[in-house]
């Protein structure tokens, strides 16, 4: 490899194998084209999104959050507020800002506006939380959740406190969620290789090193948190438009632990662990949810017991995390020409010598 | 290193190769169970549906709907609501001509939604919240029960008239929607009883250990209430009941369909003046023989007796979605909405139904009034509430 080549030219290849992966996943759904199968694919690029913008803090910073999900329900409510008749909203979610109330936009503005509020929150939760680090942070992020699904439970005039908020345009069509999983692929990498982003990674494996050398870590975490919450608030709004239903419990624990453990599964440190886990293991319960209906085998139908999906989930986790403790990637990424891995700069063991 | 990339490929490959598509036929009308096979949603989802399925058999042993017989879809939604929206349209894949969804509002609406994209007619089963319907899915999407307001707006004029209750009380268990549907109703009948009144009302959460704090304010009132409106449901109900009474409460408490069924009178022994309303008896005791024939049917069918009136709906569901075809001679949605929309106090082995253009709900109907007394559950009334609750009343809560 020659030294006078750019962190860019070094590691173009990983966005362009993960979208490619992505656009088999979309042509997948286009070929087969039933129902089912298509909305399948679409929770698999929603679960992208999600998990692409935990790893942005996580796998960048080292620290865990439990809250990011948080992020998800504001912007599935942005969404839902700014899309659905304003008829309806007068009748449900009187105390909603009138600008607000008398909106009707394309869902298309609806996500955007989603993922800037979405940012502009996790901003100012940010601020305050980035100064603290380790298991402190992290339990810090789940109080955050906790506040917001509360919040989101009970302030009727404006959420409809525990009761659905229907009405919510429903677009089945897959390419605006691939689009917009291409797009956090995109915007993910390109953090990870920015000033931003190495200095953050730098500051994961040698915190004191990194802030001798003059990077101020809460402000690159600062960085990573906003980008990352923006993510989590457009996979929410994907949500939203995808089911056509929200609710705040929705959005509390059992997604946040899905999420997290696709992202751990999968390589927690690397972007393309995060793809990967989300697609292995959502593949891994479509085909059990397969064998809980029934599969014919040459006329004998075997089916297992209604429930063992979750079961079965909850083993293969634990199987490969045995075998492959960093995940399946073992935080490395893909790459081409050196197929399948290749580390990104200030990886964990060793940098890159050129 | 490159074993699991063959592994994911393998199971892609394979997924792919699982999910061949399903044709409609013709031949057979299909109805599509959206429902809950898994979770907890199940226990109130599984026995509306067989009861569905008997009265779907019924109508095969007499030769079909249209002279064609009618096949089951089913697709499990695992009391999700993201597996709910492709249960939906799963079962539409397969050829749908009614889509049933799961009985509670919040579970049922994603299948439901994806039936009214796909311009299909979809019943809850026994979801009893307004916006199980028109409101909250579509012109093609109905409820197969009766509002929870008609419950507490039925148990408050049933007990002014037959009880002479002039001072009611009233405890909200805040936890559901269905809880405050229950009080929403008895709210909007109150006024409308002369000279009734009332006399103290306070909250509690369904799963708060002690409601102590809320039975004192009921015993430090001058006189005790002539009836207690407690709009509650399982499981924290049974623990507010006790309560009560441990207490020395001794003023009939008025209660909504969800306390209806025997299975929990062993946790209160002897229990008395305790008040539901129920569509239909599970008690071998309903002023119709032939609901004593279906509980029998239903016996022979599944096993057991129905636990409570919630297995009812799925019958009446069918019940009527089958008149509507054969009234429009198809299964056409557009065709069969505009003949449901027609019934006017449709007879049902269950009570009257009535659908309008703007409520695909029942905002007043016949209810059974059934007491418990000495922890014995029997039919002593039935009561209809002397106006419909409007329209405008419901969506606005």
């Amino acid at each position: 490899m020659q030294r006078s080549q750019t962190i860019l030219q070094r590691t173009l290849s990983t966005p362009v194998i993960l979208i490619a992966i992505l656009a088999i996943v979309a042509l997948a759904a286009l070929i087969v084209g039933t129902g089912p199968f298509n909305q399948t694919v679409i929770e698999i690029f929603i679960r992208i999104v999600l998990v692409v913008g935990l790893y942005v803090f996580i796998g960048n910073s080292g620290v865990i959050s439990f809250g990011h999900i948080g992020f998800t329900c504001l912007g599935a409510y942005m969404t839902a507020w700014l899309t659905i008749l304003p008829a309806m909203k007068k009748s449900k979610l009187k105390g909603l800002p009138d600008i607000i109330l008398n909106a009707k936009l394309h869902y298309g503005w609806g996500l955007l506006a989603a993922t800037i509020f979405a940012g502009l929150c996790a901003y100012i939760i940010g601020k305050v939380l980035m100064r603290l680090s380790g298991i402190a942070a992290s339990i810090a992020t789940f109080a955050v959740l906790a506040v917001i699904i509360q919040v989101y439970s009970n302030w009727d005039s404006v959420t409809g406190a525990q009761s659905s908020v229907v009405g919510i345009p429903i677009v089945r069509t897959v390419w605006p969620y691939f689009a917009c999983a291409v797009l956090v692929v995109i915007v993910a990498y390109s953090y990870s290789i920015s000033r931003s982003g190495l200095a953050l990674r730098s500051a994961r494996d040698e915190a004191i090193a990194a802030s001798a050398s003059g990077v101020d870590i809460t402000r690159e975490r600062l960085i990573a948190f906003v980008i990352s919450g923006a993510m989590m608030g457009l996979g929410g709004a994907l949500y939203a438009h995808s089911v056509g239903v929200v609710t705040p419990d929705t959005f509390y624990l059992n997604l946040t632990f899905i999420c997290l453990s696709m992202l751990v599964v999968g390589g927690m440190n690397s972007l393309s662990g995060a793809v990967l886990g989300v697609v292995i293991l959502s593949s891994i319960i479509q085909l059990l949810r397969w064998f809980e209906k029934g599969v014919d085998f040459g006329g004998s139908i075997v089916a297992l017991p209604l429930g063992v999906q979750e079961i079965a989930i909850g083993v293969v986790m634990i199987v490969i995390l045995m075998f492959r403790p960093s995940g399946l990637t073992r935080n490395k990424e893909l790459s081409w020409p050196h197929w399948p891995f290749k580390q990104l700069p200030a990886g964990r063991s060793r940098a890159p010598t050129g | 290193m490159k074993t699991w990339m063959k592994t994911g490929l393998g199971v892609a490959l394979s997924a792919l190769a699982l999910s061949l598509p399903a044709s409609a036929d013709d031949e057979k009308i299909i109805v599509g169970f959206a429902t809950a096979q898994s979770g907890f949603m199940q226990a109130y989802d599984k026995p509306a549906e067989d009861a569905a399925r008997i009265r779907i058999d019924e109508i095969n042993k007499a030769g079909g709907l249209l002279g064609k017989q009618i096949e089951i879809v089913a697709a499990d939604t695992k009391t999700d609501r993201a597996e709910g929206a492709k249960a939906g349209l799963e079962v539409l894949d397969k050829g749908a001509d009614l889509v049933v969804v799961s009985c509670d509002y919040d579970f049922g609406a994603p299948a439901a939604l994806a039936a009214e994209g796909a311009g299909k007619v979809s019943f809850f089963l026994c979801a009893e919240s307004v916006k199980a319907g028109i409101q909250g899915v579509g012109p093609h999407s109905f409820s197969a029960s009766v509002l929870a307001a008609v419950q507490g707006a039925t148990m408050a004029e049933w007990a002014y008239t037959k009880r002479n209750a002039r001072n009611f009380y009233r405890l909200l268990d805040t936890w559901t929607e269905y809880n405050k549907g229950i009080c929403d109703g008895f709210d909007w009948m109150l006024p409308r009883l002369k000279d009734a009144k009332l006399v103290g009302e306070d909250t509690f959460k369904n799963d708060d250990a002690s409601i102590a704090a809320q039975i004192t304010r009921i015993k430090s009132l001058p006189q005790e209430p002539d009836a207690i409106m407690l709009c509650t449901m399982m499981p924290g109900a049974v623990s507010a009941v006790k309560q009560i009474r441990a207490a020395g409460i001794k003023a009939p408490i008025l209660n909504g369909s969800g306390m209806s069924g025997s299975y929990w009178l062993s946790a209160v022994p002897d229990l008395s003046g305790f008040i539901v309303p129920e569509q239909g008896s599970v008690h071998g005791d309903d002023p119709n023989p032939k609901v004593t024939e279906f509980n029998a049917t239903y016996k022979a069918v599944t096993g057991g007796d129905p636990s409570s009136q919630y297995v009812y709906p799925g019958y009446v569901m069918i019940d009527v979605w089958a008149k509507a075809v054969e009234r429009a001679k198809t299964t056409d949605a557009d065709a069969v909405v505009a003949e449901l929309e027609k019934m006017k106090d449709e007879p049902t082995l269950f009570g009257p139904r009535t659908f309008t253009s703007e409520l695909h709900h029942q905002n007043r109907g016949r209810y059974l009034i059934t007491e418990i007394t000495n922890g014995k559950p029997k039919v002593i009334d039935e009561w209809t509430i002397s106006e419909a609750i409007p329209v405008d009343y419901l969506a606005s809560k």
